[in-house]
C-alpha cells in the first residue's frame, strides 16, 4: 500500500518538477531555502527554527536587505527522513531558484544530502545536525556546520563525566548513526582524560528506535546493568517521554550519574517544566541566558517579544545560519553562489552565541560551548541551568587532521 | 530475578494498550471486513481529548470517560458520511480513504494543537511508586496492566451473553444470513465502528499519562497492533490478547536480550506464524 503511494507521489512529483521550468532570477530577491522536520515527534525543533528564521528575515529586510536585496524564505519539512530531505532540497533548487539551503535537524537527513549539494553546486548551511561525516569524512565545498558538532559536545560531555563519580558508564541513545555515534565518541574522549574508566560492550547499553513511545524496558535494562554513569542522547519526543518515565521508574535516584547531551532545547524543557528533575547535567548548542553580549541580549529579547517563548538553540542555529550567510554575502557583495561559498569559508561573525568563525579546512563552526545543572528559578517557566560549565571553541574542537576531511 | 519482574511488568503494561487498540481493529475488521487504517490516528485523537479535557475540568477520570465518546462520535460521522459510500465499492476505496482520513487527522491535530509535546499527569491516587525490591515501580503502570484484563473480560461477556453482543458475531459470521433474519446491518456496522474507534479513544486516554502527548504518538502503537492482529487472527478477541502479550513481553525482554534484532522481532514472528497458521494463532482455518 505504501509502496504505492510513494510511487504516486514521486510521479506526481516528477511530473510537476518537469513542467515547471528552473527559475534562476538574477534579479529579485535572495532566496533563502529551510529544511526542518515540521512533522512527527520532532516537529517543535522545526517550529522553533522557523521562528527564529522569519525574526532573522525580518531584522534583516528593515534594514535594507541583503546588498539592497530582500530575503525571501522557503519551507520545507523533511519530516527527518533522508529520502524526503534530498528530494524538497531538489525542489527548493530547481523549482524555487534558492541561493542558499539552511537547516537539517537529523543527522541521517544531513549524511544524505551534504553529498548533493556538490551536484547542486549550492550552500547548504547545517544548523543542528551534529554527525561529524559532514564536516568530516563527507566534508565538500558547499556545505557549512554553524552549530556544534557531535565531537564537540563530546568532548563537554566526557571532560564533565571524567570529573563525576561514576566509575562504569553506560548508554541510552536513539538506534541510529546519532545515538551510536555520540557513544563511540564518548567512550573514545573520556577514556583520553581517564583511560581507567570502564565502558559497558554495545550488547549491553540501550539503542531505541525513534518511534519508540515506551522506554521502560530500555530504563530497566540501563538501571541493572552494573554501570554508575549514564550518557543519555535522546532528543525530541524521545527524551520527554524517556525523562518522564525514568522519573517514575526511579532513575533520576541519585544513585547514578546522568548526562543529558541535549537536555537543554527548550523544546523539550517546556513541555517538561517542573517533570524535568533538577541537578542533572544537560548539553545544548546554545542557552539563551548563557552570555550577556548585546547580541544574545537582543536576540532573547526580540524572540521573547516576538513569540513570549525563549529560543531554543534550534531557533539560535537558523536565526545564525541566516545572520552569517547576510555576512558573507555582504563580504562578496553578491548572492551569487561561487562567490557566497568563498566568503563563508573562514568567515569568523559574533552571534548571540558568541563569536563564531567558520574552519576554512572543514567548514566547521569554532565556537564556544556550554553544558549546565537543571535547576528550578521563580523567573522562569522551565528549568534553568544553574551552575553553567563554559568551554572554548579551541578546547573542544578536534584538529582538523583528525575530522578526516579532505576538502578538494 | 528482579529483571525479569520489572520487564514482565514493563512488557504487560505495552501489551495491554496494545491490547485495547488490537480489539477495537480486530473487531471492526472482523465484522465489517474494513482495514481502518485511521485506527492509529483514532488513538491519537483520544490521547489529545483526553489531555484537552483534563487542563479544562482538572480531572482525569472525566477526560478518561468523555474522550472516548467524543471520539466515537466522530467516528460514527466518519463512518456514516464517508464509509458508507464506498462499501458497495472494490476494497481498495476503504483503504484509500482511511488511509485519507488518517492524513486529515493527523495534519488536522497539527493544526489544532501544534506541534509541541503536553504532558497528562495521572490522578493523585494512581501517581504514586510502588516498591518492588531495592526499586520503584509506577502504579499508574500497575493501573494499565489491571485495566486491560477488566475491559477484555467485560467485553468477552458482552460478546457472549448479551443481545447485542450475539448479534454482532452473527453479523460477523455471515452478514447476509443475519440480515435476512432482520438484522439492521447498516446500524450494526456503524455501532461497530463507533465501537472500535471507542476503544482506541480509551487506549489513547490511558496512554496519555504514561507518555507524552505529541504528534505521531499513534504511529509506533499501531504498527505493532496490525501485527497483533494477524498474529492473533483477524477478528479474534483472545487472538488479540495473546497477540498484544506476545508482543509486549518480546518488546520488554528484546530490548535487554537481544538488542540488536528487537526491532525485527515483531516481524520475524510475524513471518513465523503466517507460515505456520496463515489466519493467526486463534484464526478459524477455512
Amino acid at each position: 500500500m505504501k509502496k504505492v503511494w510513494s510511487i504516486l507521489v514521486t510521479l506526481a512529483f516528477l511530473a510537476f518538477s518537469i513542467g515547471a521550468s528552473a527559475v534562476m532570477a538574477a534579479d529579485g530577491p535572495v532566496k533563502l531555502g529551510f529544511v526542518y522536520i515540521m512533522s512527527g515527534p520532532f516537529a517543535t525543533y522545526g517550529q522553533f527554527a522557523k521562528q527564529g528564521a522569519e525574526l532573522a528575515i525580518e531584522e534583516i529586510n528593515k534594514a535594507g536587505g541583503i546588498n539592497g536585496k530582500k530575503i525571501e524564505a522557503f519551507f520545507e519539512d523533511s519530516a527527518g527522513k533522508p529520502d524526503v530531505g534530498i528530494r524538497v532540497i531538489r525542489k527548493l533548487v530547481y523549482e524555487n531558484g534558492v541561493d542558499a539551503v539552511i537547516g537539517l535537524d537529523s543527522s541521517g537527513v544531513a549524511s544524505a544530502v551534504a553529498p548533493i549539494m556538490k551536484e547542486l553546486k549550492t550552500p547548504l548551511i547545517i544548523t543542528h545536525a551534529a554527525t561529524p561525516d559532514v564536516t568530516g569524512k563527507n566534508c565538500n565545498r558547499y556545505t557549512f556546520r554553524i552549530s556544534l558538532n557531535e565531537n564537540q559536545n563530546m568532548k563537554m560531555a566526557a571532560a564533565i563525566a571524567a570529573d563525576m563519580k561514576a566509575k562504569t558508564w553506560t548508554t541510552i541513545g536513539p538506534d541510529y548513526s546519532f545515538g551510536h555515534q555520540s557513544w563511540e565518541y564518548f567512550e573514545k574522549y573520556l577514556k583520553e582524560k581517564k583511560p581507567e574508566m570502564g565502558f559497558l560492550p554495545v550488547s549491553e547499553v540501550a539503542f531505541a528506535p525513534m518511534k519508540t513511545t515506551d522506554f521502560s524496558a530500555y530504563i530497566t535494562k540501563v538501571m541493572n546493568s552494573k554501570a554508575d554513569g549514564v550518557l543519555v542522547s535522546l532528543w525530541g519526543g524521545n527524551l520527554i517521554d524517556f525523562v518522564r518515565q525514568a522519573s517514575d521508574m526511579g532513575f533520576f535516584d541519585g544513585k547514578r550519574e546522568v548526562l543529558l547531551t541535549l537536555g537543554a532545547a527548550t523544546e523539550v524543557l517546556y513541555a517538561l517544566k517542573d517533570k524535568m528533575p533538577e541537578g542533572i547535567w544537560v548539553g545544548t548548542r546554545y542557552w539563551f541566558a548563557g552570555n550577556d553580549s548585546p547580541e544574545n541580549k537582543s536576540f532573547v529579547d526580540a524572540y521573547k517579544a516576538k513569540y513570549d517563548t525563549y529560543p531554543s538553540y534550534n531557533a539560535h542555529g537558523a536565526y545564525a545560519a541566516i545572520k552569517a550567510f547576510a555576512a558573507a554575502a555582504s563580504k562578496a557583495k553578491s548572492s551569487d553562489k561561487e562567490k557566497v561559498v568563498d566568503a563563508l569559508t573562514g568567515l569568523s561573525i559574533t552571534l548571540p552565541v558568541g563569536k563564531v568563525t567558520i574552519r576554512p579546512e572543514d567548514h566547521q563552526a569554532i565556537t564556544d560551548g556550554i553544558w549546565g545543572k537543571t535547576a528550578a528559578d521563580p523567573a522562569y517557566p522551565i528549568r534553568v541551568l544553574k551552575p553553567v560549565k563554559n568551554f572554548t571553541g579551541a578546547e573542544i574542537t578536534p584538529p582538523v587532521a583528525e575530522t578526516g576531511c579532505k576538502m578538494e | 530475578m528482579e529483571g525479569f519482574l520489572i520487564n514482565v511488568l514493563n512488557g504487560l503494561s505495552w501489551g495491554m494498550l496494545l491490547f485495547l487498540i488490537s480489539m477495537g481493529l480486530t473487531t471492526v475488521f472482523g465484522v465489517m471486513g474494513v482495514l481502518n487504517f485511521a485506527h492509529g490516528s483514532l488513538f491519537m485523537l483520544g490521547a489529545y481529548i483526553s489531555m484537552q479535557l483534563t487542563r479544562w475540568i482538572s480531572s482525569f477520570w472525566l477526560g478518561l470517560i468523555f474522550a472516548p465518546i467524543i471520539v466515537a462520535i466522530l467516528a460514527i460521522i466518519i463512518e456514516r458520511f464517508l464509509l458508507r459510500p464506498v462499501y458497495g465499492r472494490d476494497v481498495s476505496f476503504q483503504l484509500l480513504l482511511t488511509f485519507g482520513v488518517m492524513l486529515f487527522l493527523d495534519d488536522g491535530v497539527r493544526l489544532i494543537w501544534g506541534p509541541a509535546h503536553h504532558l497528562v499527569n495521572p490522578p493523585d491516587v494512581l501517581s504514586g511508586v510502588f516498591p518492588i525490591f531495592d526499586q520503584t515501580y509506577p502504579v499508574y503502570r500497575l493501573f494499565l496492566i489491571a485495566m486491560g484484563p477488566a475491559i477484555g473480560i467485560i467485553l468477552w461477556a458482552f460478546f457472549s451473553y448479551s443481545r447485542y453482543g450475539k448479534i454482532i458475531r452473527a453479523a460477523a459470521m455471515d452478514r447476509e444470513m443475519a440480515e435476512i433474519i432482520g438484522v439492521r446491518a447498516p446500524i450494526l456496522f456503524t455501532a461497530v465502528f463507533a465501537f472500535g474507534a471507542w476503544l482506541a479513544g480509551l487506549g489513547g486516554a490511558l496512554a496519555a499519562p504514561h507518555q507524552s502527548v505529541g504528534p505521531a504518538i499513534g504511529e509506533h502503537i499501531i504498527i505493532e497492533s496490525f501485527i497483533v492482529v494477524v498474529i492473533g487472527g483477524m477478528g479474534s478477541f483472545p487472538g488479540a490478547f495473546v497477540g498484544a502479550l506476545i508482543l509486549g513481553l518480546l518488546g520488554s525482554f528484546g530490548a535487554t536480550m537481544a538488542p540488536n534484532f528487537q526491532m525485527a522481532l515483531p516481524y520475524i514472528l510475524l513471518a513465523i506464524v503466517l507460515l505456520t497458521r496463515p489466519r493467526g494463532i486463534f484464526g478459524e482455518e477455512s
